[in-house]
């Protein structure tokens, strides 16, 4: 019992120093309305093997992505119609990026990185509801991390073994 | 004492620090510890036991449960760790024995969210289960049963037989011993019927007068038989009594033809593949034996009546016998060949033994055969009063040989053959799941404890193939305490996805998940119980 609890503290005390295990999003919280710094932590690779390409699905509702280059990544953003359109401060827009591509890098497996996005969260929206970036790590190898999941009516993401990083909607901030 | 309880104190300190720093990372975070490696590898074969059992994770983690499930199904915790870094080194529990044994693991990491899965590694060689125990015999009915086949067998042969060889090879009446077995086998064949239909709904022999029980039997295959052998019965007691000799020879060889049609219509033989060559054989086989049997008796009272009349049967038999015994033996050869397949077989099953016994039985058979033909034989022609009666005490030890064959043969009625338990033994276990985006044909091949093969067609629920970019099988037993084990499937030329490499170590309930991607961002899982026999 006294080894268990032990090994308990020396893991959650190692597990302080290194964030987290599976790709989440470091804001948890954004007002609909308004624009989101979207940050990735990817805490490791796929079984030990290093992290080539990291790749963010961008949900529908979600407009304006800029992406931040990253030093010694190669950076795709690959656009595509919407399934409707949204309001962008009174523009219409009806395509933009779908996809956002980080490639060519080389993140161990021992090793922490962020990738950051900036986009608009259009009104349509709804707060108090979840909006999940489906993420995928590639590897050498062919080896992928899919954090891909999203619970379905009555799943909380704890119930996923792969759950997509998510962000909680708030109301949008008043006077906007 | 102190010592005990400031190590109690320190150590509820530290667990008090850890449930905070649990409570924040856990508002934080939802982590997911990963296997990166396990020692032995995950389905590694091994000439003896491993020194060392380790478990190595993408962070550091606690273990809640560590479990060692050995090929008999027992479970031993395994309290004996220590972390190192990110890797469990376990100590291996003693006494491990050969087959296949599953490390099952759930551990926890930063943030309280455990996580598990099992690895396997196998000790010689993958277990294949413990046999299963058949159902409970019901010992009045078979030898009910037994004591009908063999009956039947007598009037075909002996009665059938004896009546085509008097009306066709030898002068004279019919033998009454002749008569009287195809009366028995008569009254035989029709008991069958209702002693089939027993054995097909499972009853005990006091249910025989109920009408359902014969239904049922008449419903096997054997029905086909009942019909076809009693009307040979009928035909042949019908050509005995016969005063036309033309009329009498046309009854005695349609009994013939039918007696022995009527074997090739039902039965472990005749059921066998491919049956343009197994059931001829069957029919060849019957035939032949009916001829060669058939005339033992109407032979040993030949010998009794008239010498001359005697000494022509003689020849007569002598010329026929060796082309009829020839075929016998070539179908017999063929259908054993058929049935047994592996000769290890011959040893292994009951079927084999029952053949071995029969094959020896046959041996003593053909060395009093041989005994006759060239000891005995030539003196009794040539008229000597005491090689003619040795001769027909021969032929009675023929007889009772005879019967001791087919006895030994009636006993196949309840040893299905190696062919057949290979068929049974390799039946796979299949499951259809159906959910909302795809469903799944998956078989798991054989479907008994083991190493296997697992299978899948994914298809959209409207039928049409599913393209998926990636299968994983995931097996887990909840009862057995095993968690997940995953395999990956790889895609075959045929649109099935295989995953070949993977040993099931228990018997029994299992829950069955693919995880289908079906493109980069999009994954499906279905899941649904699957039960593998022992």
């Amino acid at each position: 019992m006294l080894k268990k609890t032990l090994v308990t503290v020396a893991a959650l005390a190692l597990g302080a120093g290194t964030a987290f295990a599976h790709v989440s999003l470091q804001l948890k919280e954004a007002p609909v309305g308004s624009t989101y710094r979207a940050i990735f932590q990817v805490p490791h690779g796929c079984e030990g093997k290093p992290t080539n390409t990291v790749r963010v699905q961008i949900p529908e509702g979600v407009i304006a992505v800029k992406s931040q280059p990253k030093a010694g990544w190669k950076l795709d953003k690959i656009k595509g119609p919407y399934a409707k359109s949204y309001d962008y401060y009174g523009t219409p827009t009806s395509e933009g990026v779908k996809e956002v591509v980080w490639s060519g890098g080389a993140l161990a497996d021992d090793e922490y990185d962020e990738f950051v996005l900036r986009v608009y969260l259009t009104k349509d929206l709804k707060a108090g509801e979840t909006l999940y970036f489906p993420v995928v790590q590639e590897c050498p190898d062919g080896m992928a991390e899919r954090w891909i999941e999203i619970p379905a009516k009555g799943q909380s993401a704890d119930d996923l073994e792969l759950p997509a990083p998510g962000v909680t909607l708030i109301e949008a901030v008043a006077g906007h | 004492m102190l010592a005990w309880n400031r190590s109690l104190g320190r150590s509820g300190i530290l667990a008090l620090l850890a449930g905070l720093l649990w409570c924040c990372l856990a508002g934080m975070a939802m982590a997911h510890a990963s296997l990166t490696g396990a020692v032995p590898p995950d389905g590694a074969v091994m000439g003896a036991p491993p020194k060392t059992l380790s478990l190595s994770f993408s962070e550091p983690v606690s273990p809640l449960v560590l479990k060692l499930i050995r090929p008999d199904g027992q479970a031993t915790a395994l309290d004996d760790f220590i972390l190192r870094d990110t890797t469990l080194d376990i100590t291996t529990p003693d006494g491990l024995g050969a087959g296949t044994h599953v490390l099952t693991w759930r551990v926890v990491s930063e943030d309280g969210h455990p996580v598990a899965g099992s690895t396997i590694f196998s000790i010689g060689a993958p277990s294949k289960g413990p046999q299963a125990e058949g159902a409970p015999i019901d010992w009045p009915l078979r030898s009910a049963l037994w004591l009908a086949r063999i009956a039947m067998y007598v009037g075909l042969f002996f009665g059938i037989g004896g009546v085509f060889v008097t009306r066709w090879l030898t002068p004279g009446e019919t033998p009454r011993l002749a008569r009287a077995a195809t009366l028995l086998g008569l009254v035989a064949t029709a008991l069958s019927l209702g002693l089939q239909g027993l054995d097909a709904l499972g009853a005990p022999l006091a249910a025989l007068f109920d009408p359902a029980v014969w239904k049922a039997g008449f419903a096997t295959s054997f029905g086909a038989t009942v019909v076809v052998l009693s009307a040979g019965f009928c035909l042949a007691v019908a050509a005995a009594r016969s005063g036309s000799a033309a009329l009498g020879r046309a009854a005695s060889l349609m009994a013939l033809l039918a007696g022995s049609g009527a074997l090739a219509l039902s039965g472990h033989a005749s059921a066998a593949a491919p049956q343009w060559l197994t059931r001829p054989a069957v029919f060849v086989h019957a035939i032949t034996i009916a001829i060669w049997i058939g005339a033992l008796l109407p032979l040993a009272a030949a010998l009794r009546g008239d010498p001359d009349v005697g000494r022509q049967a003689l020849g007569r038999f002598f010329r026929l016998i060796p082309l009829c015994v020839a075929l016998l033996v070539l179908a017999g050869l063929l259908l054993a060949a058929i049935q047994v397949r592996d000769p290890a077989a011959l040893l292994s099953t009951a079927y084999g033994k029952v053949l071995l016994a029969k094959g020896a039985l046959l041996a003593v058979l053909f060395g009093v055969v041989a005994l006759n033909r060239w000891i005995l034989t030539g003196p009794a022609a040539e008229g000597d009063c005491k090689a003619v009666r040795r001769l027909r005490k021969s032929i009675a030890v023929e007889i009772l040989i005879v019967v001791a064959v087919l006895a030994a043969a009636s006993a196949w009625r309840f040893t299905p053959p190696p062919r057949a338990l290979a068929v049974t033994a390799a039946q796979p276990a299949s499951v259809h799941i159906h959910a909302d985006k795809a469903m799944a044909q998956v078989a798991i091949t054989p479907g008994h404890a083991g190493p296997v093969a697992i299978s899948a067609v994914v298809l959209s629920p409207d039928f049409s193939p599913l393209a998926a970019k990636d299968v994983t099988f995931v097996l887990s037993n909840a009862q057995a305490g095993i968690e997940p084990m995953r395999r990956k499937a790889a895609l075959q030329a045929d649109g099935t996805w295989l995953a070949s490499d993977v040993v099931v170590p228990l018997a029994g309930q299992w829950q069955l998940r693919i995880d289908i991607l079906i493109s980069d961002f999009e994954l499906l899982r279905l899941q649904d119980a699957i039960t593998l026999r022992p």
